[in-house]
């Protein structure tokens, strides 16, 4: 125990010394008696010496230098800072532009192949003039919005959908993969799932944009997208035109389910925003043929306007 | 794609479209839920009939379609929905949804154009954006019906291309402002 007076020492180191009190006098008073070599034992000074130098470093880490950064080795790059890219009325219709130049892109494909006769090319030609007509309509809309208009095919749906199914349809000697044994067929199938994709994303659009007249232009396109895909389903499942899928009928009306539901001139009640799945090329060895999901361009395949911007 | 930063031009100050009707969108939408259990009603009377053929499902499928478009709108509107045909639209219109496959399905076609042209009227009207995105889906619904009827009367995809892809040149039914 300490047997010096506490509170008598504390008030002599309160005491200001320009009030002339004797602060000395008092530190001696107060500490009067007390057994100094009792109160700080050999082993009592290692730790308060080792305490003492600890804290001294960790002040001088804390203090003193100006560098921040976590130690490191090597060269961190540089981060890139992120793209202000907001989804206005001009970059929707940028991308309704570039899905009408990736359908372009592939009916001048199949009609410079030659993959189309009779009946499927002049329907192919009609729809390659439909889209011609499509692109030029919602480019003007964005020029008359004071936007740019995209006249090249949505970059991101060409590389990841369109060459991959072209790829399948003409055959990729260099990667082993044959060509289509019918490949009208898979043009026609491609084009349906095309034809499905771009009416819904019109559709996908309506809520998005802010201009609501501009609800019904793209409304108006999307209509002919749906019937372009429709009179597909009428050539490809002639059998039955109208799905009944999902809804509540008599079992007498209700249909075969080996025909899959896409295929139909209307393939539900709604126009769709899921996924449409087209089966494309030449059977692999085990009788299995390639499918690929088409979808409606998400927020990283839209042609934002900063686009414009890149070489 | 790189990651340049570029400011963008986009006008943040546009308005953002409300989510649920509006009063206006309310008077528009249900009248659109009448017009679908109108279509609903006379596809259902072509039926009964005898019209449809070997194609019959396909029309007990698109009267399904219309009641499952009147539920969806039912849905949307709540109490303010009419639940019920309208009736003058009905009277006009069922003397072309008989017995004879061809001329039903001709005048189906019609049915079907005309409510295409009224929802994209609609479109253009409509405020609040889950009433647009519902009218949307069911354009689209609509428009391929029109393809199929028109296969459904006999016309050739090539022939009679733009009885399929063309929208005819009718009215809206929508009230006007």
């Amino acid at each position: 125990m300490n047997d010096f007076n506490r509170d008598e020492l504390r008030r002599a180191l309160r005491t200001p010394a320009d009030h002339g009190t004797d602060t000395f006098g008092s530190i001696v008073k107060a500490t009067s008696g007390l057994n100094f070599a009792r109160s700080l034992s050999r082993r009592r000074f290692f730790v308060a010496g080792g305490a003492t130098v600890s804290f001294a470093a960790l002040v001088a880490a804390c203090g003193g230098s100006e560098s921040t950064g976590i130690a490191r080795l090597g060269n961190a790059p540089t981060p890139n800072e992120l793209v202000e890219a907001d989804v206005t009325d001009i970059t929707l219709l940028r991308t309704a532009t570039s899905l009408e130049h990736n359908a372009i892109f592939v009916y001048e494909a199949a009609e410079s192949a030659g993959f189309l006769t009779g009946d499927a090319a002049e329907i192919a030609k009609r729809f390659l003039d439909d889209h011609r007509a499509h692109a030029e309509a919602t480019a003007s809309l964005t020029t008359d919005l004071g936007g740019k208009a995209y006249t090249q095919p949505n970059p991101r749906l060409q590389s990841v959908y369109i060459e991959p199914a072209l790829k399948l349809i003409v055959g990729d000697e260099a990667n082993g993969v044959p060509a289509s044994d019918d490949p009208a067929a898979d043009v026609l199938a491609l084009a349906y799932a095309l034809e499905t994709i771009a009416g819904s994303t019109y559709q996908a659009y309506v809520p998005l944009l802010v201009d609501k007249s501009l609800r019904a232009a793209a409304m108006g396109i999307g209509d002919q997208e749906a019937r372009h895909a429709a009179l597909l389903g009428v050539v490809l499942n002639p059998a039955r035109l109208v799905s009944s899928m999902g809804l509540s009928i008599a079992a007498e009306y209700q249909e075969d389910t080996e025909t899959p539901a896409a295929a139909y001139a209307s393939p539900s009640a709604f126009g769709t925003q899921a996924p449409v799945p087209v089966t494309l090329g030449a059977a692999n060895e085990s009788g299995i043929r390639t499918t690929v999901n088409l979808e409606t361009p998400s927020l990283n395949s839209m042609v934002y306007e900063y686009l414009d911007a890149e070489g | 794609m790189s990651t340049t930063p570029v400011t963008s031009t986009s006008d943040k100050s546009a308005a953002t479209p409300p989510r649920r009707p509006t009063p206006a969108d309310i008077e528009l939408l249900a009248f659109a839920q009448a017009a679908e259990l109108t279509a609903r009603d006379l596809y259902e009377q072509a039926v009964a009939e005898g019209a449809g053929g070997d194609q019959i499902a396909s029309l007990v499928a698109l009267a399904a379609h219309h009641d499952a478009y009147a539920q969806s709108l039912s849905a949307l509107l709540g109490t303010d929905a009419p639940q019920s045909r309208n009736d003058e639209l009905f009277s006009s219109l069922k003397s072309g949804f008989g017995s004879d496959t061809e001329s039903t399905a001709l005048a189906a076609h019609e049915l079907e154009n005309t409510l295409v042209v009224t929802h994209t009227d609609l479109l253009g009207r409509l405020d609040g954006t889950e009433g647009a995105a519902l009218v949307a889906s069911i354009l689209i619904g609509e428009s391929r019906h029109c393809a199929a009827l028109a296969a459904l009367a006999g016309k050739s995809p090539v022939d009679d291309i733009d009885l399929f892809l063309t929208t005819s040149d009718v009215e809206s039914l929508a009230p006007q402002a």
